[in-house]
Protein backbone atom coordinates (compact mmCIF):
# COMPACT_ATOMS: atom_id res chain seq x y z
CA UNK A 1 0.00 0.00 0.00
CA UNK A 2 1.16 3.68 -1.09
CA UNK A 3 1.49 6.29 1.65
CA UNK A 4 0.68 5.63 5.04
CA UNK A 5 1.21 2.04 6.79
CA UNK A 6 -1.64 2.28 9.06
CA UNK A 7 -0.93 -0.93 11.07
CA UNK A 8 3.16 -2.07 11.24
CA UNK A 9 4.46 -5.53 11.40
CA UNK A 10 4.43 -5.05 14.94
CA UNK A 11 0.98 -4.49 15.40
CA UNK A 12 0.79 -0.39 16.12
CA UNK A 13 -1.05 1.66 14.42
CA UNK A 14 0.20 5.00 12.70
CA UNK A 15 -0.04 7.21 15.93
CA UNK A 16 1.64 4.07 18.04
CA UNK A 17 -1.25 2.60 19.62
CA UNK A 18 -2.37 -1.14 20.27
CA UNK A 19 -5.34 -1.87 18.63
CA UNK A 20 -7.36 -1.93 21.19
CA UNK A 21 -5.68 1.07 22.99
CA UNK A 22 -8.17 4.46 23.08
CA UNK A 23 -6.44 7.56 22.78
CA UNK A 24 -5.81 9.60 26.05
CA UNK A 25 -9.00 11.03 27.34
CA UNK A 26 -9.11 14.27 29.60
CA UNK A 27 -11.97 15.75 30.95
CA UNK A 28 -13.77 17.50 33.33
CA UNK A 29 -17.10 18.82 34.33
CA UNK A 30 -18.82 22.15 35.62
CA UNK A 31 -16.20 24.19 33.69
CA UNK A 32 -18.84 26.97 32.99
CA UNK A 33 -21.17 29.34 35.48
CA UNK A 34 -24.17 30.12 32.91
CA UNK A 35 -25.09 26.53 32.15
CA UNK A 36 -27.38 24.28 34.19
CA UNK A 37 -24.53 21.43 33.68
CA UNK A 38 -21.46 21.16 31.51
CA UNK A 39 -18.27 19.88 30.58
CA UNK A 40 -15.48 19.46 28.65
CA UNK A 41 -13.18 16.46 27.07
CA UNK A 42 -10.56 15.71 24.91
CA UNK A 43 -9.93 12.69 22.92
CA UNK A 44 -6.83 12.53 21.82
CA UNK A 45 -7.12 15.76 19.68
CA UNK A 46 -10.57 15.91 19.43
CA UNK A 47 -11.88 18.73 21.68
CA UNK A 48 -15.72 18.86 23.04
CA UNK A 49 -17.46 21.36 24.70
CA UNK A 50 -20.75 20.29 25.96
CA UNK A 51 -23.56 22.51 27.58
CA UNK A 52 -26.62 21.42 29.41
CA UNK A 53 -29.94 23.71 30.12
CA UNK A 54 -33.06 22.62 31.61
CA UNK A 55 -35.33 21.25 32.61
CA UNK A 56 -37.20 24.77 32.27
CA UNK A 57 -40.09 26.09 30.51
CA UNK A 58 -40.87 24.82 27.04
CA UNK A 59 -39.01 27.95 25.12
CA UNK A 60 -40.47 29.57 21.10
CA UNK A 61 -44.69 27.79 21.36
CA UNK A 62 -45.90 25.82 23.98
CA UNK A 63 -47.32 23.31 21.18
CA UNK A 64 -44.22 21.89 21.32
CA UNK A 65 -44.62 20.54 24.66
CA UNK A 66 -45.08 17.09 24.85
CA UNK A 67 -47.52 15.73 27.64
CA UNK A 68 -45.94 12.70 28.83
CA UNK A 69 -42.33 13.67 28.57
CA UNK A 70 -39.78 15.83 28.36
CA UNK A 71 -39.01 17.71 25.20
CA UNK A 72 -35.08 17.15 24.40
CA UNK A 73 -33.69 19.58 22.08
CA UNK A 74 -30.13 18.84 20.89
CA UNK A 75 -27.67 20.89 19.26
CA UNK A 76 -24.30 19.65 17.14
CA UNK A 77 -22.05 22.24 16.01
CA UNK A 78 -18.60 22.47 14.44
CA UNK A 79 -16.41 25.68 14.86
CA UNK A 80 -15.29 27.44 11.51
CA UNK A 81 -11.73 26.45 13.02
CA UNK A 82 -12.07 22.58 14.10
CA UNK A 83 -11.33 21.24 10.84
CA UNK A 84 -8.19 21.32 8.57
CA UNK A 85 -9.84 23.18 5.67
CA UNK A 86 -12.44 26.14 7.23
CA UNK A 87 -16.35 25.02 7.51
CA UNK A 88 -18.48 27.71 6.12
CA UNK A 89 -21.61 25.90 8.10
CA UNK A 90 -20.78 25.43 11.09
CA UNK A 91 -24.46 24.09 12.00
CA UNK A 92 -27.43 23.46 10.07
CA UNK A 93 -25.61 21.77 7.12
CA UNK A 94 -26.73 18.06 6.66
CA UNK A 95 -24.32 16.34 8.34
CA UNK A 96 -24.72 18.30 11.87
CA UNK A 97 -28.49 17.86 11.97
CA UNK A 98 -28.05 14.55 11.34
CA UNK A 99 -25.53 14.35 14.42
CA UNK A 100 -28.15 16.60 16.45
CA UNK A 101 -31.28 14.01 15.32
CA UNK A 102 -28.46 11.28 16.67
CA UNK A 103 -27.84 12.54 19.57
CA UNK A 104 -31.39 13.15 20.52
CA UNK A 105 -32.42 10.02 20.13
CA UNK A 106 -29.34 8.84 21.81
CA UNK A 107 -30.30 10.49 25.04
CA UNK A 108 -33.94 9.84 24.65
CA UNK A 109 -32.83 6.71 25.25
CA UNK A 110 -30.67 7.37 28.40
CA UNK A 111 -31.72 10.51 30.42
CA UNK A 112 -35.72 9.71 32.51
CA UNK A 113 -37.73 11.57 30.25
CA UNK A 114 -41.20 10.89 32.01
CA UNK A 115 -39.85 12.70 35.30
CA UNK A 116 -40.20 15.98 33.26
CA UNK A 117 -43.47 15.84 31.48
CA UNK A 118 -44.71 19.44 29.95
CA UNK A 119 -40.70 20.88 30.23
CA UNK A 120 -37.51 20.96 28.25
CA UNK A 121 -33.89 19.91 28.25
CA UNK A 122 -31.57 21.82 25.81
CA UNK A 123 -27.97 19.44 25.17
CA UNK A 124 -25.71 22.25 23.03
CA UNK A 125 -22.24 20.21 21.96
CA UNK A 126 -19.83 22.21 19.94
CA UNK A 127 -16.60 20.92 18.39
CA UNK A 128 -13.82 22.72 19.00
CA UNK A 129 -11.13 20.71 16.99
CA UNK A 130 -12.10 17.82 15.13
CA UNK A 131 -10.09 14.59 14.93
CA UNK A 132 -12.18 11.86 14.02
CA UNK A 133 -15.01 10.14 16.53
CA UNK A 134 -16.52 13.42 16.55
CA UNK A 135 -19.78 11.83 17.03
CA UNK A 136 -18.62 9.84 20.42
CA UNK A 137 -16.60 12.56 21.66
CA UNK A 138 -20.44 14.86 21.57
CA UNK A 139 -22.18 11.97 23.15
CA UNK A 140 -19.27 11.30 26.09
CA UNK A 141 -18.88 15.40 26.89
CA UNK A 142 -22.75 15.62 26.78
CA UNK A 143 -23.50 12.24 29.32
CA UNK A 144 -20.81 14.57 31.78
CA UNK A 145 -22.81 17.74 31.36
CA UNK A 146 -26.12 16.17 31.79
CA UNK A 147 -24.62 14.58 35.16
CA UNK A 148 -23.14 17.63 35.89
CA UNK A 149 -26.74 19.08 35.73
CA UNK A 150 -28.54 16.86 38.00
CA UNK A 151 -31.00 14.97 35.26
CA UNK A 152 -30.99 11.75 36.33
CA UNK A 153 -30.43 8.33 33.66
CA UNK A 154 -30.89 5.22 33.72
CA UNK A 155 -26.78 4.88 32.77
CA UNK A 156 -23.94 6.89 31.74
CA UNK A 157 -23.98 6.61 27.81
CA UNK A 158 -21.00 5.87 26.59
CA UNK A 159 -19.64 5.69 22.76
CA UNK A 160 -16.80 4.39 21.13
CA UNK A 161 -15.61 4.08 17.12
CA UNK A 162 -14.08 0.69 15.53
CA UNK A 163 -13.17 -0.32 12.37
CA UNK A 164 -11.05 -2.99 10.70
CA UNK A 165 -7.27 -2.30 9.64
CA UNK A 166 -5.85 -5.17 7.85
CA UNK A 167 -8.07 -8.01 9.19
CA UNK A 168 -7.68 -6.82 12.78
CA UNK A 169 -10.39 -4.96 14.77
CA UNK A 170 -8.99 -1.99 16.09
CA UNK A 171 -10.78 0.49 18.39
CA UNK A 172 -11.09 4.78 18.81
CA UNK A 173 -10.18 5.89 15.17
CA UNK A 174 -8.60 9.09 14.55
CA UNK A 175 -8.92 11.09 11.37
CA UNK A 176 -6.39 9.55 9.74
CA UNK A 177 -7.74 6.06 10.24
CA UNK A 178 -11.28 7.28 9.31
CA UNK A 179 -10.05 9.36 6.41
CA UNK A 180 -8.71 6.28 4.42
CA UNK A 181 -12.42 4.46 3.73
CA UNK A 182 -11.57 1.80 6.59
CA UNK A 183 -15.07 0.72 7.82
CA UNK A 184 -16.50 3.02 10.82
CA UNK A 185 -18.72 1.28 13.32
CA UNK A 186 -19.82 3.64 15.94
CA UNK A 187 -21.58 2.34 19.44
CA UNK A 188 -23.40 3.89 21.82
CA UNK A 189 -23.80 1.85 24.95
CA UNK A 190 -25.75 1.71 28.12
CA UNK A 191 -22.26 0.24 29.56
CA UNK A 192 -24.09 -1.68 32.94
CA UNK A 193 -26.47 -3.09 30.80
CA UNK A 194 -24.52 -3.57 28.02
CA UNK A 195 -27.31 -2.43 25.65
CA UNK A 196 -26.60 -1.05 22.81
CA UNK A 197 -28.73 2.48 21.94
CA UNK A 198 -26.88 3.72 18.88
CA UNK A 199 -25.36 1.65 16.34
CA UNK A 200 -23.92 3.00 12.79
CA UNK A 201 -21.85 1.50 10.42
CA UNK A 202 -20.37 3.46 7.18
CA UNK A 203 -18.78 1.37 3.92
CA UNK A 204 -18.62 -2.02 3.54
CA UNK A 205 -17.22 -4.46 5.87
CA UNK A 206 -17.83 -8.39 5.66
CA UNK A 207 -20.67 -9.84 7.92
CA UNK A 208 -18.11 -12.61 9.28
CA UNK A 209 -15.74 -9.54 10.79
CA UNK A 210 -19.36 -7.90 12.54
CA UNK A 211 -19.08 -9.86 15.42
CA UNK A 212 -15.01 -8.77 16.38
CA UNK A 213 -15.53 -5.59 15.45
CA UNK A 214 -18.70 -4.91 17.25
CA UNK A 215 -16.95 -6.75 20.08
CA UNK A 216 -14.36 -4.01 20.34
CA UNK A 217 -16.82 -1.39 19.92
CA UNK A 218 -18.09 -2.59 22.89
CA UNK A 219 -14.95 -2.87 24.75
CA UNK A 220 -14.32 0.76 23.82
CA UNK A 221 -17.43 1.70 25.28
CA UNK A 222 -17.27 0.03 29.00
CA UNK A 223 -13.14 1.08 28.62
CA UNK A 224 -14.69 4.81 28.31
CA UNK A 225 -17.31 4.44 31.08
CA UNK A 226 -14.24 3.49 33.67
CA UNK A 227 -12.86 6.87 32.80
CA UNK A 228 -15.83 8.54 32.71
CA UNK A 229 -17.42 6.77 36.20
CA UNK A 230 -13.72 8.10 37.75
CA UNK A 231 -13.64 11.37 36.54
CA UNK A 232 -17.45 11.49 37.93
CA UNK A 233 -16.41 10.38 41.45
CA UNK A 234 -13.13 13.11 41.34
CA UNK A 235 -15.88 15.85 40.39
CA UNK A 236 -17.80 14.58 43.03
CA UNK A 237 -15.50 14.13 45.95
CA UNK A 238 -14.41 17.87 45.01
CA UNK A 239 -17.32 19.79 44.90
CA UNK A 240 -18.44 18.12 48.22
CA UNK A 241 -15.11 18.85 50.16
CA UNK A 242 -15.43 22.19 49.35
CA UNK A 243 -19.23 22.58 50.45
CA UNK A 244 -17.74 20.93 53.78
CA UNK A 245 -15.15 23.33 54.31
CA UNK A 246 -16.89 26.27 53.51
CA UNK B 1 -32.87 36.78 52.94
CA UNK B 2 -30.64 38.37 50.65
CA UNK B 3 -30.75 36.38 47.84
CA UNK B 4 -34.90 37.24 48.48
CA UNK B 5 -33.95 40.96 48.33
CA UNK B 6 -32.14 40.76 45.37
CA UNK B 7 -34.54 38.68 43.31
CA UNK B 8 -37.40 41.12 44.17
CA UNK B 9 -35.78 43.95 43.54
CA UNK B 10 -32.61 43.81 42.28
CA UNK B 11 -31.63 47.59 41.60
CA UNK B 12 -32.20 48.71 45.33
CA UNK B 13 -29.88 45.28 45.68
CA UNK B 14 -27.16 47.23 43.67
CA UNK B 15 -28.05 50.64 45.52
CA UNK B 16 -27.37 49.44 48.96
CA UNK B 17 -23.59 47.70 47.82
CA UNK B 18 -22.64 51.20 45.26
CA UNK B 19 -23.42 53.46 48.89
CA UNK B 20 -20.71 51.65 49.80
CA UNK B 21 -18.24 51.89 46.80
CA UNK B 22 -18.54 48.42 46.47
CA UNK B 23 -19.97 45.81 44.03
CA UNK B 24 -21.85 42.65 44.81
CA UNK B 25 -19.42 40.04 43.79
CA UNK B 26 -16.81 42.35 45.79
CA UNK B 27 -15.10 44.40 43.55
CA UNK B 28 -14.63 48.40 43.67
CA UNK B 29 -16.50 50.36 40.51
CA UNK B 30 -13.08 50.48 38.58
CA UNK B 31 -11.93 47.23 39.23
CA UNK B 32 -11.94 44.70 36.32
CA UNK B 33 -12.30 40.83 36.95
CA UNK B 34 -9.09 38.54 36.34
CA UNK B 35 -8.31 38.27 33.05
CA UNK B 36 -6.55 34.91 31.87
CA UNK B 37 -5.35 34.21 28.74
CA UNK B 38 -4.33 30.56 27.06
CA UNK B 39 -2.57 30.84 23.21
CA UNK B 40 -2.34 27.98 20.89
CA UNK B 41 -4.97 25.72 22.55
CA UNK B 42 -6.78 24.71 19.01
CA UNK B 43 -3.81 23.26 16.65
CA UNK B 44 -6.25 22.97 13.11
CA UNK B 45 -6.41 26.80 13.42
CA UNK B 46 -3.84 29.01 12.28
CA UNK B 47 -3.83 30.73 15.28
CA UNK B 48 -5.93 30.68 18.44
CA UNK B 49 -6.34 32.45 21.47
CA UNK B 50 -8.73 31.61 24.76
CA UNK B 51 -9.65 34.30 26.97
CA UNK B 52 -10.99 34.62 30.14
CA UNK B 53 -12.83 37.69 32.19
CA UNK B 54 -13.74 36.81 35.59
CA UNK B 55 -16.55 33.83 34.01
CA UNK B 56 -16.77 35.47 30.15
CA UNK B 57 -15.08 32.78 28.50
CA UNK B 58 -14.26 33.52 24.52
CA UNK B 59 -11.92 31.65 22.15
CA UNK B 60 -11.20 32.76 19.05
CA UNK B 61 -9.93 30.58 15.92
CA UNK B 62 -8.11 32.07 13.50
CA UNK B 63 -8.18 30.20 9.26
CA UNK B 64 -6.14 31.55 6.48
CA UNK B 65 -7.64 30.97 3.07
CA UNK B 66 -5.58 31.78 -0.04
CA UNK B 67 -8.46 34.39 -2.38
CA UNK B 68 -7.89 36.93 -5.79
CA UNK B 69 -7.04 40.12 -4.10
CA UNK B 70 -10.08 42.65 -5.74
CA UNK B 71 -8.93 44.93 -8.69
CA UNK B 72 -8.62 48.08 -6.67
CA UNK B 73 -6.42 46.85 -4.58
CA UNK B 74 -4.14 44.18 -5.58
CA UNK B 75 -1.82 44.38 -3.22
CA UNK B 76 -3.89 44.11 0.33
CA UNK B 77 -5.34 40.41 1.72
CA UNK B 78 -8.62 40.22 4.03
CA UNK B 79 -9.21 40.12 7.50
CA UNK B 80 -12.40 38.82 8.24
CA UNK B 81 -13.75 38.86 12.01
CA UNK B 82 -16.98 37.09 12.70
CA UNK B 83 -18.55 37.03 16.76
CA UNK B 84 -20.63 33.70 17.51
CA UNK B 85 -23.10 34.23 20.44
CA UNK B 86 -24.57 30.60 20.40
CA UNK B 87 -27.27 29.24 22.65
CA UNK B 88 -24.29 27.32 24.36
CA UNK B 89 -22.81 30.23 26.30
CA UNK B 90 -26.31 31.83 27.88
CA UNK B 91 -29.75 31.19 28.25
CA UNK B 92 -30.94 33.83 26.74
CA UNK B 93 -29.26 33.28 23.21
CA UNK B 94 -32.38 31.46 21.21
CA UNK B 95 -30.82 28.70 18.47
CA UNK B 96 -31.42 30.49 15.04
CA UNK B 97 -29.60 33.08 12.91
CA UNK B 98 -26.89 35.28 14.16
CA UNK B 99 -28.91 37.65 17.10
CA UNK B 100 -28.83 41.78 17.05
CA UNK B 101 -25.91 41.68 19.35
CA UNK B 102 -23.76 39.43 17.81
CA UNK B 103 -24.09 41.42 14.59
CA UNK B 104 -23.83 44.59 16.38
CA UNK B 105 -20.38 43.18 18.58
CA UNK B 106 -18.86 41.62 15.10
CA UNK B 107 -19.62 45.06 13.20
CA UNK B 108 -17.94 47.19 16.11
CA UNK B 109 -14.94 44.78 16.20
CA UNK B 110 -14.60 45.01 12.38
CA UNK B 111 -14.65 48.77 12.51
CA UNK B 112 -11.60 48.75 15.35
CA UNK B 113 -9.76 46.54 13.50
CA UNK B 114 -10.10 48.95 10.24
CA UNK B 115 -9.30 51.99 12.48
CA UNK B 116 -6.93 50.94 14.57
CA UNK B 117 -5.04 49.62 11.37
CA UNK B 118 -4.09 45.87 13.30
CA UNK B 119 -2.72 44.24 10.82
CA UNK B 120 -0.71 45.49 7.42
CA UNK B 121 -3.15 44.18 4.62
CA UNK B 122 -0.18 44.27 2.37
CA UNK B 123 1.55 41.94 4.63
CA UNK B 124 -0.68 39.20 3.49
CA UNK B 125 -0.04 39.76 -0.36
CA UNK B 126 1.42 37.12 -1.88
CA UNK B 127 1.12 37.59 -5.66
CA UNK B 128 -0.16 41.23 -6.14
CA UNK B 129 -3.14 41.04 -8.04
CA UNK B 130 -3.32 36.95 -8.00
CA UNK B 131 -3.32 35.65 -4.66
CA UNK B 132 -3.78 36.86 -1.24
CA UNK B 133 -3.93 35.63 2.32
CA UNK B 134 -7.70 36.35 4.22
CA UNK B 135 -7.84 35.42 7.53
CA UNK B 136 -11.01 34.38 9.07
CA UNK B 137 -11.06 35.32 12.73
CA UNK B 138 -13.94 33.72 14.23
CA UNK B 139 -14.44 34.62 17.65
CA UNK B 140 -16.95 32.09 19.91
CA UNK B 141 -18.31 33.52 23.26
CA UNK B 142 -18.42 30.01 25.29
CA UNK B 143 -19.56 31.43 29.06
CA UNK B 144 -21.66 34.82 28.47
CA UNK B 145 -20.89 36.87 32.02
CA UNK B 146 -21.37 40.30 30.70
CA UNK B 147 -19.05 42.27 28.86
CA UNK B 148 -18.19 40.16 25.63
CA UNK B 149 -16.51 42.92 23.71
CA UNK B 150 -13.29 42.99 25.55
CA UNK B 151 -13.02 39.52 25.95
CA UNK B 152 -12.94 39.11 21.87
CA UNK B 153 -10.89 41.75 21.13
CA UNK B 154 -8.29 40.31 23.70
CA UNK B 155 -8.90 37.29 22.39
CA UNK B 156 -8.59 38.82 18.67
CA UNK B 157 -5.55 40.49 19.42
CA UNK B 158 -4.06 37.31 21.13
CA UNK B 159 -4.84 34.91 18.13
CA UNK B 160 -3.37 37.52 15.39
CA UNK B 161 0.11 37.40 17.46
CA UNK B 162 -0.15 33.88 17.52
CA UNK B 163 -1.10 33.20 13.54
CA UNK B 164 1.62 31.11 11.42
CA UNK B 165 0.90 31.43 7.73
CA UNK B 166 3.19 28.92 5.72
CA UNK B 167 5.44 30.16 3.05
CA UNK B 168 3.65 29.99 -0.40
CA UNK B 169 4.96 31.02 -3.60
CA UNK B 170 3.04 30.97 -7.35
CA UNK B 171 4.65 28.95 -9.40
CA UNK B 172 5.81 31.20 -12.74
CA UNK B 173 4.59 28.17 -15.11
CA UNK B 174 1.47 26.72 -13.75
CA UNK B 175 0.54 30.12 -12.40
CA UNK B 176 -0.51 28.46 -9.25
CA UNK B 177 0.24 28.56 -5.70
CA UNK B 178 3.27 25.72 -3.60
CA UNK B 179 4.56 26.01 -0.65
CA UNK B 180 7.91 26.73 -0.88
CA UNK B 181 8.99 25.46 2.81
CA UNK B 182 7.49 24.04 5.60
CA UNK B 183 8.57 26.35 7.98
CA UNK B 184 5.77 29.16 8.34
CA UNK B 185 6.42 32.57 9.43
CA UNK B 186 4.53 34.54 12.28
CA UNK B 187 2.53 37.56 11.45
CA UNK B 188 3.27 41.07 12.62
CA UNK B 189 0.46 43.05 14.44
CA UNK B 190 0.90 46.73 14.22
CA UNK B 191 -1.32 47.57 16.98
CA UNK B 192 -2.67 46.44 19.93
CA UNK B 193 -5.51 48.18 20.61
CA UNK B 194 -7.63 47.34 23.82
CA UNK B 195 -10.62 48.11 24.65
CA UNK B 196 -12.62 48.67 28.09
CA UNK B 197 -16.10 48.76 28.87
CA UNK B 198 -18.28 50.25 31.58
CA UNK B 199 -21.49 50.24 32.76
CA UNK B 200 -23.77 53.36 33.68
CA UNK B 201 -25.71 52.51 36.74
CA UNK B 202 -28.35 55.02 37.83
CA UNK B 203 -27.43 57.68 35.42
CA UNK B 204 -24.97 58.50 37.04
CA UNK B 205 -22.21 56.07 38.50
CA UNK B 206 -19.54 54.40 36.31
CA UNK B 207 -19.11 50.64 36.60
CA UNK B 208 -16.23 49.03 34.81
CA UNK B 209 -16.02 45.49 33.15
CA UNK B 210 -19.63 45.14 33.99
CA UNK B 211 -20.92 41.35 34.79
CA UNK B 212 -24.22 39.63 32.77
CA UNK B 213 -25.82 41.11 35.87
CA UNK B 214 -24.45 44.58 36.06
CA UNK B 215 -25.41 45.02 32.00
CA UNK B 216 -28.88 44.22 32.50
CA UNK B 217 -29.67 46.61 35.43
CA UNK B 218 -27.51 49.45 33.79
CA UNK B 219 -28.82 52.60 32.01
CA UNK B 220 -25.98 52.57 29.51
CA UNK B 221 -23.01 51.43 28.40
CA UNK B 222 -19.74 53.00 27.50
CA UNK B 223 -16.71 51.14 25.53
CA UNK B 224 -13.65 53.02 25.48
CA UNK B 225 -10.75 51.12 22.77
CA UNK B 226 -7.17 52.69 23.12
CA UNK B 227 -3.86 51.06 21.98
CA UNK B 228 -0.06 51.35 23.04
CA UNK B 229 1.04 54.69 21.31
CA UNK B 230 -1.92 56.55 23.40
CA UNK B 231 -4.32 57.24 20.73
CA UNK B 232 -8.23 56.51 20.83
CA UNK B 233 -9.28 53.85 18.84
CA UNK B 234 -12.26 54.10 19.39
CA UNK B 235 -15.43 55.36 21.58
CA UNK B 236 -18.35 53.54 21.44
CA UNK B 237 -21.54 55.02 23.80
CA UNK B 238 -24.76 53.85 22.10
CA UNK B 239 -27.24 55.88 23.18
CA UNK B 240 -28.60 55.62 26.99
CA UNK B 241 -27.83 57.78 29.98
CA UNK B 242 -26.06 60.88 29.34
CA UNK B 243 -22.17 61.57 31.00
CA UNK B 244 -20.56 64.26 31.28
CA UNK B 245 -17.27 65.25 29.74
CA UNK B 246 -15.07 64.52 32.86
CA UNK B 247 -16.94 61.60 33.33
CA UNK B 248 -15.88 60.69 29.88
CA UNK B 249 -12.62 61.35 30.18
CA UNK B 250 -12.17 59.35 33.57
CA UNK B 251 -13.16 56.49 31.24
CA UNK B 252 -10.55 57.00 28.68
CA UNK B 253 -7.96 57.39 31.63
CA UNK B 254 -8.91 54.20 32.96
CA UNK B 255 -9.15 52.44 29.75
CA UNK B 256 -5.31 53.74 29.18
CA UNK B 257 -3.75 51.77 32.17
CA UNK B 258 -6.29 48.75 31.23
CA UNK B 259 -4.67 48.47 28.19
CA UNK B 260 -1.18 48.55 29.30
CA UNK B 261 -1.77 45.68 31.68
CA UNK B 262 -3.55 43.75 29.01
CA UNK B 263 -0.41 44.11 26.64
CA UNK B 264 1.80 43.49 29.28
CA UNK B 265 -0.35 40.46 30.48
CA UNK B 266 0.31 39.33 26.39
CA UNK B 267 3.87 40.12 25.95
CA UNK B 268 4.22 37.94 29.62
CA UNK B 269 2.14 35.15 28.08
CA UNK B 270 4.15 34.96 24.65
CA UNK B 271 7.23 35.11 26.39
CA UNK B 272 6.67 32.04 29.07
CA UNK B 273 5.59 30.32 25.58
CA UNK B 274 8.93 30.76 23.37
CA UNK B 275 10.61 29.83 26.51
Amino acid sequence: MAGIELLSDQGFRADGRRPHELRKIRCRMGVFRQADGSAYIEQGNTKVLATVYGPHEITGGRSKALHDKVLLNCQYSMATFSTGERKTRPKGDRRSQEMSMNLRRTFQAAILTHLYPRSQIDIYVQVLQSDGGNYCACVNAATLAVIDAGIPMRDYVCACTSSLLEDTPVVDISYLEESVGSPEMVVALLPKSEQIVLFQQNSRLHVDNLEKVLDMGIKGCTDVYGILDQSVREHVTEVSNLMMST
Amino acid sequence: MAADFKTAQPVEYYRQFLKKDVRPDGRELGEIRSTIVNIGSISTAEGSALVKLGNTTVICGIKAELCTPTNDEPKKGFVVPNVDLPPLCSPRFRPGPPSEQAQVVSQFIADVLKDSKMVNHEDLCIAEGKIVWVLYCDMMCLDYDGNVIDACIISLLAALRNVALPSIEVDEETAKPKLTSSTSSTMTVQSLPVSTSFAIFDNSILIADPTNEEENLATGVVTVVTNECGELCALHKPGGSSLSESQIQECVKRSFSRGDEIRKLLDETFNSLDR
